[in-house]
């Protein structure tokens, strides 16, 4: 199996010391999809930010067995596109067309290109003819969507999403697991960040779990790793709560979106 | 009649239908020669009244509109141009008395308010109407076109993207302190606005930081490439032409000379 993605010792410290990543190791395989999963403030974003070379920690990193260093990020970020928690951070154009061809130009693409790519982009998300609207005034969904668009354009084989679902409502969610399954039939490899356990149960197939050490816990299938509930209790990712069927109080582990037995 | 009825629909978007850079040009070129007219040749400016007004009909906006939207911007001209009769320093007109003030009003002082205030009405017309008819993504779009400075550009469209985002952030903020704030301990407050508009600036800092990665990681080195998306038609270059011709006319008073040839019983014409 190709490794498209190979992490080994990732290090990262913010300036004022603490501790973004420690001694993580994974690999990803071309065209899985791999649901990273942890509780708020384990490092995901952090891993992302170090992936695309935002933030330098210390480690190796390899990406289309290209070893991550930095004389070659524009070569590695041509392969590998990133869309952001907040929409309106990737969204910073006038117009959702411009933001769309945003990344294609700056890959020195011809116009005609340019403007295929932009189209056949916002065709995927669900957004033509939406090309000449002002990004403030697109709704939350249609912003997470246009942001997954100026992705796309540039065709990368990679994709990094950061929370993708988060915010959305259970319609716009389901469009967006739509747009991610045909991007999984496209060949794409992607990576999520997520504690959305709906989500990784939708669209996973391998599932990585980040404790609060900031580093990997548990990797593996998505239905052996969320079928381990001390494992997801542990890290946070699922809680203990009461709840009422008619007249029956009781208390469970629950997990937001995942079917569960009475 | 059919004609006719062709001809109403074909030029009545034709403003909105040209091309950015042909209405920058034209529109720029208008507001060069009101502004370097001398306001002594009042024709002149009559004639750019009926310029700008005969642009509004090849438009969908209507003069109704226009002239609303140029009394918004009206008061702020007046405010700035009110003091200058007075200010301005030459021969007395006469005077003007506010109880027990007396202040002299001089004809240079007059000329100079009625130079202010017919040049930047007209302006204000002119700007209304190309901010009717052309988008703002369109325009700074014709702007870096016409290769206008980039950084520029770049600064303008962060502006106007970002600066409903900042509002809305603000608004958020304010809505926050009210609502934990029941009218006491005024000193106070200053103090909160101090915090809120500190929090504020921290929470742009941070997102343009966002921003510029966003951008760097879809390859930004400095510089936003253009992607052409217009294309300068007969059209643009027919306008552009008769608006210079127009001007070149009204500036060497050519078009006001022939409007005073007297022909026998064209007394339309003679009114012109």
């Amino acid at each position: 199996m190709d490794r498209i993605i190979k992490v080994h010792n990732l290090n990262y410290r913010y300036p004022d010391g603490t501790v973004g990543l420690k001694d993580v190791n994974f690999e990803v395989v071309a065209g899985e999809t791999m649901v990273i999963i942890g509780a708020n403030g384990t490092g995901k974003s952090t891993l992302f930010m170090n992936l695309m070379g935002v933030l330098d920690g210390t480690g190796r990193i390899e990406i289309n067995g290209i070893v991550l260093n930095r004389s070659n990020l524009k070569e590695i970020r041509r392969g590998m596109g990133m869309v952001f928690q907040s929409p309106d951070d990737q969204l910073f154009c006038p117009t959702v067309m411009d933001d769309v061809s945003f990344g294609p130009a700056n890959l020195g693409w011809s116009s005609e290109g340019i403007i295929t790519a932009s189209q056949k982009a916002l065709l995927l998300v669900g957004l033509e003819g939406y090309g000449a609207r002002t990004s403030y005034h697109l709704s939350f969904g249609e912003k997470k969507r246009a942001a997954i668009a100026t992705i796309l354009s540039m065709n990368p084989n990679i994709l990094l999403l950061d929370e993708p679902t988060s915010g959305l409502d259970p319609r716009s969610t389901s469009k967006f697991v739509n747009i991610l399954y045909t991007l999984k039939a496209q060949g794409k490899t992607l990576l999520i960040v997520t504690h959305d356990i709906f989500l990784a149960q939708e669209v996973a197939d391998r599932v990585l779990v980040f404790s609060e050490e900031k580093r990997p816990i548990a990797v593996g299938g998505y239905k052996e790793i969320l079928a381990d509930t001390e494992l997801l209790l542990k890290n946070n990712l699922v809680h203990q709560h009461r709840h009422r069927h008619d007249a029956l109080i009781h208390e469970h582990e629950h997990r937001h979106g995942y079917l569960h037995e009475h | 009649m059919r004609v006719i009825a062709i001809l109403m629909i074909t030029t009545n978007r034709l403003v909105e239908n040209l091309d950015p850079r042909a209405k920058i040009v034209s529109f720029l070129a208008i507001i060069l020669c009101i502004i370097l007219t001398p306001i002594t040749r009042y024709k002149d400016f009559e004639l750019y009244f009926l310029l700008i007004l005969s642009l509004t009909f090849f438009s969908e906006t209507t003069v109704g509109q226009i002239f609303k939207r140029t009394c918004v911007l009206i008061p702020f001209i007046l405010a700035m141009a009110l003091f200058v009769p007075f200010l301005k320093e030459g021969q007395v007109w006469g005077y003007l008395n506010v109880g027990y003030w007396k202040f002299a009003v001089t004809y240079e002082g007059a000329w100079m308010f009625l130079n202010v205030m017919v040049k930047s009405g007209l302006s204000i017309l002119l700007f209304v109407l190309a901010s009717s008819t052309t988008t703002f993504p369109d325009f700074l779009k014709g702007l870096d076109m016409l290769r206008a400075p980039r950084l520029l550009i770049m600064l303008t469209s962060f502006m106007y993207r970002y600066i409903f985002v900042l509002i809305e952030e603000a608004r958020r903020l304010i809505r926050a302190r009210d609502m934990r704030y029941f009218g006491r301990r005024y000193k106070e407050q200053f103090l909160v606005v101090g915090y809120m508009v500190g929090g504020l600036f921290i929470r742009t800092f941070e997102r343009a930081e966002r921003i510029y990665s966003a951008m760097v990681l879809r390859g930004f080195s400095g510089e936003i490439p253009c992607v052409k998306r217009f294309r300068l038609s007969y059209k643009d270059f027919l306008f552009t032409a008769a608006i210079f011709i127009l001007l070149t006319g009204i500036v060497s008073g050519l078009i006001y000379k022939i409007g005073c040839i007297k022909i026998p019983d064209a007394r339309v014409w003679i009114g012109l």
